[in-house]
């Protein structure tokens, strides 16, 4: 087929819960969004935290090409430990060019954040997809998993990204897509894909053995000394 | 009763904090009292929404000062209380942990201690080690573990109830701010089937029976008319404290067995750079050994001197300006032998940081 490729704008949000996988996931993402030539927001939305997350990686990131929407330690000088804390550039972040992806902090309440976001409700675009992971004992069974995404409010997807750090088996990944395939046909909702890291990629063919498409991903999170 | 929160065995994947608060389910905490503060307060939130499910309980106070009497109310009352606290929130926890100490309230407390002094920083420290092990006024006895790292947060927390309960010391659970955040997997399990009994709790008020009739009675003061009544209920705490410490002092040591260049000390969450430091050292060819101790209060002296005998120097490592050395110098008095120091007060420590610093110090 002829004719010109049209980029399409991404807007994607990863939500869930701490330790589920959301900034590995929105790194990546990210960087795969790069590597098509698209301009890409990268954009870390802790407003109870922001000292913890994508701070220690924001140079690195920044360096690989991404526009890189985080606090950085000189950029907090004096804030202390300011409570909730919104950078203007945050509230706005939906009004960049390109490619935008949001990486949603804290837990079962970083969706609220949404309301500060400029745009939020109307962007025809945004994605929001929920990270879970049942190595996590709040997430790890049908019933938890469906109801923990009612209580996020709005989602888009689901995205499996079961894993124990360096200790990920595919047994792991597997029993993952197992369970929260199964959460996600109950809510209605698409397993979007299985995140694998790097090590186990040549042990996934296409897709994992509920049909979802595999992801392979990077850890960048254990470089992350805050 | 409520369904058990933990069943079996399984390997997990979580945050410090979040384990914390597994770890008192599975200890069958009754009940958390907390006031919020970073990097604690993700120990409330779990407990708050995981607790109601197994009908456990929560009360967030006005402040620490009150979240430290509510527990050690709760202790008194006969529940398995607990809370966490860190930082300023720990300066004002040592007035009821003071008087926990002086009328032997078995209250737990988990510090992730941050940056100081003062409100400093939120992410990480060592720096709470002398007020967490020495914080009270007079000479209090406490315990206080020193972990480094999820599956120790797990164990040491259970373990820290029943310390408490048997010993009747308030007891603490000293982490930091990277374990509070960091993310790794551990094993999560039902003491009960790994064999740990949970030390029965009682009430310490309202026994039945009238005092001195049916009973002894049940003194429970933190005032005293006399200096001499008070010596005499101190000595008696300090001889039951001196007894116990042989039962209570846990350590860990690796590559001690040998003569060593170096020992180096450390504790908490730092103790892992050190273990990481060693292979490093040994493609230098120094010998290096390292001696962590778990307990930093009772801290195990005769295990810390025995591996320092054996070294030519020592290298204490800690993310403070010198509150673990301290802790050092008075285990090891009167032992000759040159004491290095990488003290980095607020900041992680590295591996590679260490082997750097012994280098140079050749």
């Amino acid at each position: 087929m002829g004719g010109c490729i049209k980029t399409v704008r991404v807007v994607e949000a990863f939500v869930g819960e701490y330790a589920s996988g959301k900034s590995e996931n929105a790194i990546n993402r990210s960087l795969e969004l790069l590597s098509q030539n698209q301009k890409v927001t990268l954009v870390d939305l802790d407003t109870v935290e922001p000292f913890y997350t994508l701070r220690p990686l924001k140079k690195a990131l920044q360096e690989m090409g991404l526009n890189v929407i985080a606090w950085s330690p000189e950029q907090t000088m004096g804030l202390g430990e300011a409570g909730s804390l919104l950078n203007p550039e945050m509230i706005w972040a939906l009004k960049n060019e390109g490619s935008i992806v949001l990486d949603i902090g804290y837990g079962v309440h970083g969706a609220k954040i949404f309301n500060l976001i400029e745009g939020a409700d109307t962007d025809p675009n945004l994605q929001v997809y929920a990270v879970v992971s049942i190595a996590r004992p709040m997430t790890a069974t049908k019933e938890d998993i469906v109801r923990y995404i009612k209580d996020l409010g709005n989602v888009d997807g689901l995205i499996n990204n079961t894993h124990l750090g360096s200790e990920t088996t595919p047994d792991v990944i597997e029993e993952g897509a197992w369970v929260i395939t199964e959460a996600a046909r109950e809510l209605g909702l698409p397993v979007m894909y299985t995140a694998v890291c790097q090590e186990l990629a040549d042990k996934f063919a296409n897709t994992d053995k509920m049909g979802n498409p595999i992801k392979i991903i990077r850890r960048f999170m254990p470089q992350a000394f805050w | 009763m409520s369904e058990k929160p933990v069943k079996g065995e399984r390997r997990v994947f979580m945050t410090g904090n979040e384990v914390c608060a597994w770890a008192a389910l599975a200890a069958e905490a009754d009940i958390m009292y907390g006031y919020p503060i970073t990097p604690q307060t993700d120990i409330m939130q779990y407990w708050t929404r995981l607790g109601p499910k197994f009908g456990r309980k929560f009360l967030q106070t006005e402040d620490e000062i009150s979240a430290g009497f509510t527990t050690v109310g709760g202790v008194i009352a006969g529940k398995r209380a607990f809370s966490a606290t860190t930082g300023p929130g720990n300066t004002l926890f040592q007035e009821p942990m003071s008087m926990a100490e002086m009328m032997r309230i078995p209250t737990v407390v988990i510090i992730p201690q941050r940056g100081g002094p003062s409100t400093a920083t939120v992410i990480y420290s060592q720096q709470e080690v002398t007020m967490t092990t020495f914080g009270g006024n007079g000479e209090g006895f406490r315990i206080v573990y020193s972990t480094a790292g999820h599956q120790d947060l797990y164990d040491y927390t259970i373990k820290a109830f029943n310390t408490a309960w048997k010993y009747r010391f308030p007891t603490f659970v000293l982490g930091d701010g990277y374990q509070a955040k960091m993310r790794e997997p551990l094993t999560i399990y039902d003491p009960a089937e790994r064999g740990i009994k949970m030390v029965e709790t009682e009430p310490l008020v309202g026994l039945p029976g009238t005092p001195g009739v049916d009973r002894p009675a049940q003194y429970l003061r933190n005032t005293y008319n006399t200096e001499e009544e008070l010596y005499d209920v101190v000595m008696d705490i300090a001889k039951d404290y001196e007894k116990a410490a042989p039962e209570i002092i846990e350590w860990q040591d690796f590559d001690t067995d040998t003569e060593m260049d170096v020992l180096i000390l450390a504790h908490g969450v730092v103790s892992r750079s050190a273990q990481g430091a060693l292979p490093l050292l040994k493609d230098e060819g120094i010998r290096a050994g390292h001696f962590r101790p778990i307990t930093l209060r009772p801290m195990p002296e005769e295990q810390m001197r025995r591996a320092a005998a054996k070294a030519k120097r020592i290298l204490v490592v800690e993310s403070a300006y010198g509150q673990f050395l301290k802790l050092v110098k008075q285990s090891l008095y009167g032992m000759d032998k040159p004491i290095d120091t990488l003290l980095r007060p607020g900041v992680g420590v590295t591996a590679e940081e260490i082997v750097d610093r012994i280098k140079e110090g050749r």
